[in-house]
């Protein structure tokens, strides 16, 4: 008893780790008014260039920096588009959501020649204590939602960054470099997604499969709506997340220890868990929630 | 916009996106050129099998496209085929009549759209958080259904068969497609209903100026939507696959394919004929790439995400245009 109740804690803190991250950096893009719908391509991309970091060179903490820095160079794609080119924001996070996915397999398939997953790489360390073991990563991740919020809410620069989000015309006459300033919380939300998608391989799989990060961005997506744009809320809003992904692993392998018998057509069944969850979850909160006024909307210099 | 600017943004879009993937193509060790002629040569040979295999690409371009004229990004094409597919297979497998196959497919896909919409209308809720946990939803519960329910005895990983009587010949969904793509041309155009739904998303204040309430818009142009995407995966599963796998490889993906196919086709249905065939030859050339030069088919994934991106900026066109104009003066 106590050992499931661990053991399902220890696959939330894992399950949270990507889902907080990106939360908290699409907070960061978003409170300056800028939307990036681009999460899930920004998880499969970085995961990938990790595993291949991590597979040539053995290192995964270099795979993790790796996989930062990819998702900080989507990040500048989508802020050059949304900031400086005006681009429509949400077709241009589904084209990389498309794109990421394929050049990702592309590129699986012309390395290893195996359509659905690529070989093992060298894992992050993990910390246990007995039966509950976590990744150092959600640690981090719950400081840099902290952080977040202390820089959004409490400092003179979040406050500006803030204004940009809200009344872009009102920030530019305090002083504020709108254009700069989206475009900067674009990359810094694009690199913290990178982060979480490096940690889907090299701090919790252990290898690059098709499925990585199946819908994973878009429930960090919820997670931003679920939290009402408040870092702090975003750790909340991960771990109730992360518990619904962790019950949908954890309930067929039980299942199966309890009755010996193999699930695999209901395998798939159990899986609906975490979207049906975030489908209620949302459908529950989402009325009383206060989007950035300015979001979505380019900001065209008078 | 003018119809040289529309011209000009499609052609640049393309060539972005063949540069890229040409690009990418070098870099993993293909070679563009070859690549490329197979993709062309094969992808448009075979004039039947173009045609019968852009229908569902047709109507999945369609279920972007309508909710976009109002103002609703539809995202959720995916599932609505989905569920298309696999109730208008089930018809046809217990009935044998193919007509109530496609009716059934249809209205199942308009129901799951619908219910995303009144879930935007009534509750609030962004309209692409929701679309993608209900394709999540689906497709897993789905995957249970083929493996666990209604699979075919005789060959493991595949549903129950269309039987022969409830078939559709293949040019015949074409057919069905392009009349569907004339219908919603006529209704967004030329009657009062449409000329709602295009002022909906354009302004909609000024809808609830001129008397008429945007959320009805939001609603019908989902409904339209998912019926045809429901429809979409009806045909294809009549017309074309007879069944479906116990991992959707038939059906996954074209409910985002459309995104892009509306999107080239400019968001208007006779344009959305025209683009479903490229992206119909695209997608068989580049599944004969694969047999001919061992390029993975999913370059046909990074090639759409490509000219997706570089649809997203008008408004770079247009200055562009603008400055070419100036410049030519």
């Amino acid at each position: 008893m106590i050992g499931d109740i661990l053991n399902i804690l220890s696959n939330t803190l894992f399950s949270m780790v990507p889902l907080t991250l990106a939360a908290v950096g699409e907070i960061i893009t978003e409170k300056a008014g800028v939307v990036n719908i681009g999460l899930e391509g920004i998880f499969m991309l970085s995961a990938f260039t990790s595993t291949v970091v991590t597979f040539y060179t053995g290192n995964p903490y270099l795979g993790l920096l790796l996989g930062l820095l990819v998702g900080a160079l989507a990040g500048v794609l989508h802020g050059v588009i949304s900031v400086y080119l005006k681009g429509d924001q949400i077709i241009a996070g589904v084209g990389f959501n498309s794109f990421a996915y394929g050049i990702s397999l592309l590129s699986l398939v012309a390395l290893w020649h195996g359509h659905g997953s690529s070989p093992r790489v060298n894992k992050i360390v993990t910390l246990s204590f007995g039966d509950f073991s976590f990744s150092p990563l959600a640690v981090v991740a719950i400081l840099v939602g902290i952080l977040a919020w202390w820089w959004l809410e409490k400092t003179p620069s979040g406050l500006k960054l803030r204004a940009c989000g809200e009344d872009p015309k009102a920030a530019e006459a305090m002083g504020v470099n709108v254009y700069r300033t989206r475009f900067y919380a674009t990359v810094i939300g694009g690199a913290l997604t990178g982060l979480g998608g490096a940690y889907l391989v090299v701090g919790w799989i252990g290898q690059f499969t098709k499925f990585i990060s199946a819908g994973r961005g878009f429930i960090a997506l919820a997670n931003v709506a679920f939290s009402n744009w408040n870092p702090l809320m975003a750790i909340v809003g991960g771990l109730i997340f992360g518990f619904f992904d962790a019950l949908s692993i954890y309930i067929p392998i039980k299942i199966q220890g309890m009755t010996g018998r193999v699930i695999t057509a209901e395998s798939n069944l159990f899986r609906t868990i975490p979207y049906v969850a975030t489908l209620v979850i949302v459908a529950i909160i989402m009325k009383k929630v206060k989007t950035p006024r300015a979001l979505g909307k380019p900001y065209i210099k008078e | 916009m003018s119809r040289h600017e529309v011209i000009i943004e499609v052609s640049i879009s393309l060539l972005i996106a063949f540069a890229t993937g040409a690009l990418v193509l070098a870099i993993l060790g293909f070679n563009p050129g070859e690549v490329y002629s197979v993709l062309f040569k094969y992808g448009y040979s075979n004039l039947n099998y173009l045609l019968s295999k852009s229908a569902p690409y047709i109507m999945a371009g369609l279920a972007f496209s309508i909710p976009a004229i109002a103002g609703v990004f539809n995202i959720g094409g995916e599932s609505q085929l989905y569920v298309g597919a696999f109730l208008g297979l089930l018809t046809a497998y217990y009935t044998g009549n193919p007509i109530l196959a496609l009716i059934v497919g249809a209205l199942a896909g308009g129901a799951l759209a619908l219910f995303i919409a009144l879930l935007r209308v009534y509750r609030g809720i962004n309209e692409v958080i929701t679309a993608i946990m209900v394709n999540w939803i689906f497709y897993y519960l789905l995957a249970y259904l083929i493996a666990g329910k209604f699979y075919n005895p005789q060959y493991s990983h595949e549903s129950v068969p269309v039987p022969p009587s409830a078939r559709v010949p293949s040019l015949a969904i074409f057919v069905i497609a392009v009349a569907v793509a004339l219908a919603y041309y006529y209704l967004l155009y030329f009657t009062d209903l449409g000329y709602k739904l295009r002022v909906s998303g354009i302004s909609p204040a000024s809808a609830r100026y001129a008397g008429f309430e945007p959320a009805k818009s939001v609603l019908t142009s989902m409904l339209l939507a998912g019926i045809a995407a429901g429809l979409g995966g009806a045909l294809l599963v009549l017309g074309i696959t007879y069944s479906i796998d116990d991992t959707l490889t038939a059906i996954y993906g074209i409910g985002f394919m459309g995104i892009g196919i509306g999107l080239l086709g400019r968001n208007h249905p006779i344009g959305i004929i025209f683009s479903s065939i490229f992206m119909s030859g695209l997608v068989i050339g580049g599944q004969w790439v694969e047999l001919k030069t061992g390029a993975p088919p999913e370059l046909a994934d990074t090639l759409i995400g490509v000219i997706v991106i570089a649809l997203a900026v008008p408004y770079a066109y247009s200055m562009l245009v603008r400055k070419i104009r100036r410049e030519a003066k």
